[in-house]
């Protein structure tokens, strides 16, 4: 179920939140979110919550044998165990088809031999939508009660709610038990200005969403139907475009889920903090999907072994840290290039740093800008000719083309508010003045009536 | 507490205002307006109804047509039905078919008629029904269905364009307009409308010179173009859509109505084609053989009139190469009758 959807606005969400308000007991109202969450995710497709349960279990069942062994090694291999058992599943579905079609292809080479059966079989492995969200929540549950930085969650009810509750649950943010677990120790009661705070960050993040991201998909995809021929400034208009379509179209996410679980009374972990403002590769990494780039940081980079054994060790770990963290978002060699490229980035900012290499700040910006949109070419593109013909767009190698008007109109618009306007969740919403609220209700009705044109949000494919 | 009524409330009335809006210009036509039928029968002579008002409530529409006349005599069917109709002057006659027909729309209509008086009825039973691929359209769109419609943007969109091309819809959902020689409830394209008997009238046949006759499409063999290709990837008779016949039929006899079913006339070239083509040939075999067995375990009358030139159907009779028009139609209009006074 998408959140720009018709079922989910007008029914699911209000027949939740009268549901959770309703409930007087604090351990219902826990089970009847987890419910509905299941619901939720069932909508997609009827087997998703099993997999999703089974994810679930392992990782539970990991944090409590870890909390109650006491033997180091025996430790080590009940977290070995619990990690291999939810990134299996993971590694199945996500990518079985592309190791697969790989290992087809190079048998293929070497043996003539073309294998249908198999063929058609591992392509026709579907990607459960969130899994790569819920693995990584159950990872690091595990990992963080090995360290002993958090005791392990005894009542199931909750822990399932910390994986499956709905807001985070299809596409983030990445939420460490942790920073939940507190939350759901309460019962929260209703409180109004809370619950609008929630909904106007939810209204804002729809209206990202549905009138900046989605009008601007419709121009870029257009014009890099034909990448192989595409002029100059419709190539720098696509590139800029996409940069802005999935900042508006994730944060749009983001600030939806934040919003849903603030309606709820729990607060959610941002993910987004005005990115294109960074002056720098690393800086950029601290404000964009945040979740995920402290994530890899504290759980792999860091494991590897990060900044302490020498630098080049350190640039080996940022490579592999960024091309696993390319992986992550698909199973395709695009987005493991568009990982290294940014794995180079910052491993390029620490040297010069260390070199005292620097620009004023408006000129890192824009600098730091413009690598960022030369790397989205990478992670938009799903083919090498693809890659090159927008590059070589880009270069000036077609010529000049036409200049994309409606495209480059919208872009100015997202510019403006990208450098501009604060984050949606740092606004201090609970404490806007009735006329404000009123705006954001117009907002609101304006976004709802147009979500049938609206596209799938971009991070569900993740 | 009151910031977020104010909320709410903003909502509920722009929405609530927006929905009322789209519902009162209905630009698509998804709201039936029993309005204009009763437009349509208070002017002498009636005047038709524009298809651009019926929209896509076929089902709804013909219903009415049934209450607003002493119908005892009824013919129901896909489009190529629609032609067939009352003789000048007949009362007692409707036409209650309509595009997209199926057994679920005819079992879905019997039910909702009332059971007396008795009626004489005819059924265009089209092969093409028993194809398990052949989709029946939404017929009656629940509130779900209508909430969708009345809160997209696109329905207020075009219906903000209508009101600029028109801005009597503010005020009148429909007018009174002269079309060639008839007299129409229209809107802005009165083009095709319907009769008060429920038959059509197609656009030419209203305004020869606005309008452009049609011209059917060249012949062709492939079924995958074919009647819009409602004819591919036909295997076997769908069984569930002919038990809901069945049930249609049942409920017709335990009313005590008579019925006949009928095949309704192929252009001579499609005849020749459904039965010669190696795909739809055993299809069609099957299909006129299940048909009188079926229609006859209820009492019921079977008529295969899908040879066209046998009741004087030429090809020229066949406008689109598809459907009857009105001559050939009230031949078949005949030899119903005559089928069912036997």
């Amino acid at each position: 179920m998408l959140f720009n959807s018709f079922p989910f606005l007008y029914l699911f969400l209000p027949a939740v939140v009268v549901g959770y308000y309703a409930v007087p007991r604090h351990r219902l109202r826990l089970l009847l979110v987890v419910l509905a969450s299941y619901y939720f995710y069932a909508y997609a497709d009827w087997w998703f919550p099993a997999l999703m349960a089974g994810s679930t279990a392992i990782s539970f069942t990991g944090g409590r044998l870890l909390e109650s062994t006491r033997l180091e090694q025996r430790r080590k291999l009940v977290l070995t165990v619990g990690i291999v058992g939810v990134l299996a599943l993971l590694a199945y579905y996500k990518y079985t088809a592309f190791v697969g079609g790989y290992a087809l292809s190079f048998v293929h080479v070497i043996t003539q031999q073309s294998f249908p059966g198999l063929h058609s079989f591992v392509s026709s492995i579907a990607l459960p939508i969130g899994i790569s969200f819920y693995t990584f929540e159950g990872i690091s549950y595990m990992v963080d009660v090995y360290r002993g930085t958090l005791r392990a969650e005894r009542d199931p009810l909750r822990y399932a709610f910390f994986i499956s509750f709905f807001p985070h649950l299809i596409a983030g943010p990445i939420v460490r038990y942790g920073i939940l677990q507190p939350q759901l120790m309460e019962k929260h009661r209703f409180n109004p200005d809370r619950v609008r705070s929630g909904l106007m960050l939810f209204t804002l993040g729809l209206a990202k969403k549905v009138l900046l991201a989605d009008p601007i998909a419709q121009w870029v995809d257009h014009y890099l139907a034909t990448p192989g021929s595409i002029g100059f400034a419709n190539a720098w208009a696509c590139a800029v475009g996409f940069g802005f379509q999935i900042y508006f179209d994730f944060s749009a996410y983001s600030d939806m889920a934040l919003g849903l679980a603030r309606i709820f009374g729990i607060e959610l972990p941002w993910n987004f903090d005005r990115p294109y403002r960074s002056a720098s590769p690393t800086e950029f990494w601290r404000r964009w999907h945040v979740t995920l780039s402290t994530w890899l940081r504290d759980y792999l980079y860091i494991s590897l072994g990060g900044n302490r054994k020498g630098e080049r060790r350190r640039d080996v770990n940022l490579f592999v840290t960024m091309g696993l963290g390319g992986l992550w978002h698909g199973a395709s060699l695009n987005f493991v290039g568009w990982g290294l490229y940014h794995g180079g980035l910052l491993a390029g900012t620490h040297h010069a740093r260390r070199r005292g290499w620097g620009l004023p700040r408006p000129l890192a910006i824009a600098a730091t800008f413009l690598l960022v949109i030369i790397g989205w070419v990478l992670f938009r593109m799903r083919s090498a000719s693809d890659i090159g013909g927008v590059y070589a767009g880009m270069l000036g190698l077609h010529g000049f083309g036409g200049v994309p008007g409606h495209l480059v109109a919208y872009v100015l618009v997202a510019g403006a508010v990208v450098w501009f306007l604060p984050e949606s969740w740092r606004l201090p919403l609970a404490e806007w003045s009735a006329l404000r609220v009123a705006v954001v209700a117009i907002l609101f009705v304006v976004s709802a009536v147009s979500i049938y044109t609206s596209h799938p949000f971009i991070y569900f494919r993740f | 507490m009151r910031r977020l009524a104010l909320f709410f409330a903003t909502i509920v009335v722009l929405l609530g205002g927006a929905a009322a809006f789209d519902w009162w210009v209905d630009p698509f036509g998804d709201i039936y307006k029993p309005g204009a039928l009763t437009a349509a029968l208070n002017q002498d002579p009636n005047c038709l109804v524009a298809q651009e008002i019926v929209g896509a409530r076929y089902f709804s529409f013909k219903l009415d047509v049934f209450h607003r006349r002493p119908t005892t005599r009824f013919v129901v069917g896909s489009s190529r039905v629609l032609k067939i109709q009352s003789h000048p002057g007949e009362r007692t006659f409707s036409n209650l078919g309509f595009p997209g027909s199926s057994p679920e729309t005819i079992l879905a209509l019997f039910r909702a008629l009332p059971a007396k008086p008795a009626q004489t009825v005819y059924i265009g039973v089209e092969a093409f029904w028993f194809n398990r691929r052949y989709s029946v359209p939404v017929y009656r769109p629940g509130p779900y269905d209508l909430a969708q419609y009345l809160l997209n943007r696109s329905t207020f969109e075009y219906a903000v364009r209508y009101v600029r091309q028109g801005h009597y819809i503010l005020t009148h959902r429909w007018k009174r307009e002269q079309v060639g020689k008839s007299c129409v409830i229209g809107r802005l394209y009165p083009s095709i409308a319907w009769k008060v008997d429920g038959s059509r009238v197609w656009s030419w046949e209203l305004a020869p010179q606005t309008f452009p006759p049609f011209h059917a499409p060249p012949y062709s063999k492939d079924l995958a173009t074919v009647r819009n290709g409602y004819y591919d990837g036909w295997t076997s008779l769908d069984a569930r859509r002919m038990q809901i016949l069945e049930q249609a039929l049942e409920l017709a006899r335990r009313r005590g109505w008579r019925v006949v079913g009928f095949a309704p006339p192929e252009p001579p070239d499609y005849f020749r084609l459904v039965r010669a083509n190696p795909q739809l040939a055993a299809r069609w075999r099957e299909f006129l053989q299940a048909m009188p067995a079926l229609f006859a375990r209820s009492g019921s009358t079977w008529a295969d009139l899908s040879n066209g030139r046998a009741d004087g159907c030429r090809t020229s009779d066949y406008p689109d190469g598809f459907h009857s028009d009105a001559a050939c139609s009230d031949r078949i209009r005949a030899r119903l009758d005559e089928v069912a006074a036997r």
